[in-house]
């Protein structure tokens, strides 16, 4: 799966815990979840959650403590994909 | 550095079910702390409660931290809630103040590394909120809550500075009180283009927006 798939993947899974949808469509790797999504904090488990449930991944601790961008949330499910090959 | 952080949790907006699964609920409290509630006298304080209560007091330390360390990254299971006394009480009356005397609260110790940081947290039907603090003693924090009728972010964030300032601005009359935003994101008070030295704290979840600062003396901001 390319870069730019995850991306428009992880769209989805962030879509359901951002109230102003439009901002997803100008996303990157640099875009906050929290600072530029406007998405609660107490959300950021369950985008975890969804994530680990989608790509039938399991999301430690440490790598979950990470995904606060868009950037690092492509990283470390990549990583996670790739451990699973 | 004086520093206080704050959070709160509207009851309403939590996942019930999602919050009692072991897979959400490890990513947010550690075996040590589950322990906690399995072990000690709780009252009828519901397990997800127990959770987002604990959520609460991490983000509060997070944010106390945060001032101190603008790099930190939180890490829920990192951040340990150590000793907590139960209220017997969840009548939650008045929803401004300063510190926590006569009120019902949770209150305990929280750790992150080497810090060790104590919490006062209030719980109603409606929402969690937590306060944390460096010192034992909460004498010079204020504190306030609100129910709001939006729960869009711009309306939430607009809706929480004004609560704040209508606040210090009793304090502090005569002057320019706005709310902006460090470079590394912690929330600072600023007069005219001037920045006081009086450490700030919000917080916002679905219909509840909340605050925490320090005050000393009577009643004047640290």
């Amino acid at each position: 799966m390319t870069r730019q798939e995850t991306l428009n993947e992880l769209k989805t899974v962030i879509a359901p815990y951002t109230i102003n949808k439009e901002l997803l469509s100008s996303i990157n790797d640099e875009t906050d979840l929290i600072r530029d999504l406007k998405i609660n904090s107490a959300n950021l488990v369950d985008i975890i959650i969804d994530a680990e449930a989608k790509y039938d991944i399991e999301i430690d601790y440490d790598s979950a403590d990470k995904m606060t961008n868009v950037g690092t949330c492509i990283d470390v499910i990549t990583e996670k994909l790739d451990q699973k090959k | 550095m004086t520093s206080t952080g704050n959070d709160i949790v509207a009851l309403k907006a939590i996942n019930v079910a999602r919050t009692k699964e072991f897979k959400f609920y490890s990513k947010i409290i550690a075996a040590i702390e589950k322990d906690i509630f399995d072990k000690q006298d709780h009252g009828d304080l519901a397990f997800e409660t127990f959770v987002w209560l604990l959520w609460s007091i991490k983000e509060s330390a997070y944010k106390y931290l945060q001032r101190r360390m603008p790099e930190l990254v939180f890490s829920p299971t990192k951040t340990l809630v150590q000793r907590i006394q139960f209220s017997a009480s969840s009548l939650v009356q008045e929803f401004e103040g300063t510190g926590f005397e006569g009120k019902p609260v949770y209150k305990g110790t929280v750790s992150f590394g080497s810090d060790l940081l104590f919490f006062r947290s209030m719980i109603s039907g409606e929402f969690i909120f937590s306060v944390v603090n460096g010192e034992d003693d909460f004498e010079n924090t204020s504190w306030g809550i609100r129910l709001i009728d939006s729960a869009d972010p711009a309306d939430q964030s607009k809706q929480v500075r004004a609560f704040l300032i209508a606040r210090l601005n009793k304090q502090l009359p005569g002057t320019n009180l706005q709310i902006s935003k460090s470079p590394d994101g912690v929330p600072i008070l600023l007069n005219g283009v001037e920045e006081i030295d009086i450490p700030i704290s919000l917080a916002h979840h679905d219909h509840y927006v909340a605050y925490s600062f320090k005050v000393y003396g009577e009643g004047k901001p640290y």
